[in-house]
């Protein structure tokens, strides 16, 4: 197959896809932008609603055959189907429905507090112009302005803690990875994991599964080829404006 | 005799999701109908189904299931019946795209609108003590605080405000889609029309300043087509309120 994948460093949904893609075999016609300069809003891509107002913000956008699709987890999951390596999902019904409830938790709750922290930590420099979503918008300025709500921020560490726990907890029967086989789930996981351990190490101090995991899922070759696209020493030091932080708290 | 059991409120919005796909699907379930205004879903023998105690959930022999829409996918796959899920991988991407659209982004909103008008007023009728004791009974701390709001009206202004510019927007980019296709993620109704009109089928009462036949007649047009399947009226059977019964506005014709 032929596309165009525009992507960010290897962090976040930008290393989700671009993982997946090499797990997958997929060869993709790559196009790195800075994501974190506003790029995505340029008018060079295309900006159909499913770009604009994609929840995840400022993740990578894949076009095949004229349609622009985001959202890392679905663009994985196209990947698998159009892919010809091993699958990066379970074929048994359950066990996806498994995988796709784990991705769903990491998306709503930890994608968007892994992202307000790395951005309170290392803040974009400036508002992008042409952003057509209002909230993506206010959420830039929040970032730049380096005005991150105090509760959010506990909130959000306390996200990453119990994210952590969880990956414990689902590893402790001695599994190599999330699902039993390896899949989507470990590679979103690791995606918004990545960058948490300089900015909230405490979550981090007793997780030797979770340490014993990450280990193998870096000696994995299409893990070592999406971070070898690195242009920065640390990706996972670099962070775009992530997805919303839930309205209802 | 059945193995699916369903554990459900009202069909609309999360808990419709799942019992509109298993009625498209042919597939026979046990309707375990929980009260939400009467806080079933914290009781302890719904809690040991549930331990989060959020609704829907979905019981298949042995197996539980919760998360409305990865419960819709299930259900495709694990069940004949016609499929609900594209074949088209790219159908597929949009028709996720949609469900996540509609699930973190203008549900969220639409429901803010509905527990401050809805839910807000049904249970503030209720004893203080005894409200707050079922607050007290949610597992999730996210939840109760949606909970104290509810109850509380204590929505702000600014959130209100904000909700209902999504809703006016969330309206115009379903309008545009179905302007484009004739149902919102491919040419064939699947999961993402589901998920969509359990969210929208009552969009011309609550919203009839921004969805009607003149502005809106891609919407409408969509909204009929979904309440005119059988299995769409056998779902909405099951509806016990005044909140269910909404979709009879549906048997109007186009203006």
């Amino acid at each position: 197959m032929t596309g165009i994948l525009y992507h960010g460093q290897p962090n976040g949904p930008s290393f989700t896809v671009l993982a997946a893609a090499f797990e997958k075999g997929v060869d993709l016609d790559r196009r790195p932008i800075d994501l974190v300069a506003g790029d995505r809003h340029s008018t060079a891509l295309p900006h159909p609603i499913e770009v604009d107002q994609s929840i995840e913000g400022e993740g990578p956008v894949m076009l095949v055959g004229g349609v622009a699709m985001t959202d890392s987890v679905f663009l994985a999951c196209y990947l698998d189907e159009v892919g010809s390596g091993p699958a990066i999902r379970p074929a048994d019904p359950y066990a996806r429905w498994q995988m796709m409830a784990w991705c769903r938790h990491v998306i709503e709750r930890v994608a968007p507090a892994a992202a307000a922290l790395g951005n309170a930590a290392a803040p974009p420099p400036a508002v992008p112009t042409g952003i057509a979503s209002a909230d993506l918008a206010a959420r830039w300025t929040q970032a730049v302005e380096g005005k991150a709500d105090a509760t959010q921020l506990a909130d959000s560490r306390n996200k990453i803690v119990q994210a952590v726990e969880k990956i414990e907890a689902q590893l402790a029967d001695g599994r190599d990875w999330l699902m039993g086989d390896f899949s989507i789930a470990d590679l979103e996981s690791f995606a918004w994991l990545a960058g948490m351990r300089p900015l909230i190490p405490e979550a981090f101090v007793a997780s030797p599964r979770i340490d014993a995991w990450e280990a193998r899922l870096r000696a994995r070759p299409a893990v070592v080829q999406a971070l070898g696209l690195a242009t920065v020493p640390e990706p996972e030091a670099i962070w775009a404006i992530g997805p919303e932080i839930n309205r209802w708290g | 005799m059945t193995d699916v059991t369903l554990y459900h409120w009202e069909p609309n919005a999360n808990s419709g999701k799942p019992m509109l796909a298993l009625f498209e699907k042919g597939v026979a379930f046990d309707s375990h109908y929980l009260d939400l205004l009467n806080f079933d879903q914290h009781r302890p023998d719904y809690l040991a189904v549930n331990p989060l105690g959020t609704i829907p959930a979905m019981t298949h022999g042995k197996l539980v299931l919760t998360e409305s829409t990865a419960i819709m996918e299930y259900v495709d796959e694990a069940f004949d019946g016609p499929r609900l899920m594209p074949a088209d991988p790219v159908d597929q991407w949009r028709t996720r795209w949609w469900m996540k659209f509609l699930d973190q982004w203008l549900a969220p909103s639409f429901s803010m609108i509905g527990w401050s008008v809805f839910v807000g007023p049904s249970v503030r009728q209720k004893d203080p003590a005894e409200l707050e004791a079922a607050i007290d009974r949610i597992p999730m701390p996210e939840r109760r605080t949606a909970w104290r709001k509810a109850i509380n009206g204590a929505f702000s202004p600014e959130e209100m405000t904000e909700s209902q510019r999504r809703v006016g927007l969330g309206i115009g980019y379903l309008e545009q889609a179905l302007g484009q296709r004739e149902w919102l993620a491919s040419d064939s109704y699947g999961l993402a029309d589901i998920n969509g009109f359990n969210l929208a089928y009552a969009m011309p009462l609550s919203q009839p300043q921004l969805c009607n036949d003149e502005l809106t007649p891609n919407i409408m047009r969509w909204l009929r087509a979904i309440y005119a399947r059988p299995a769409t009226r056998a779902c909405w059977a099951l509806g016990r309120t005044d909140l269910a019964r909404r979709i009879s506005l549906l048997e109007s014709e186009p203006a």
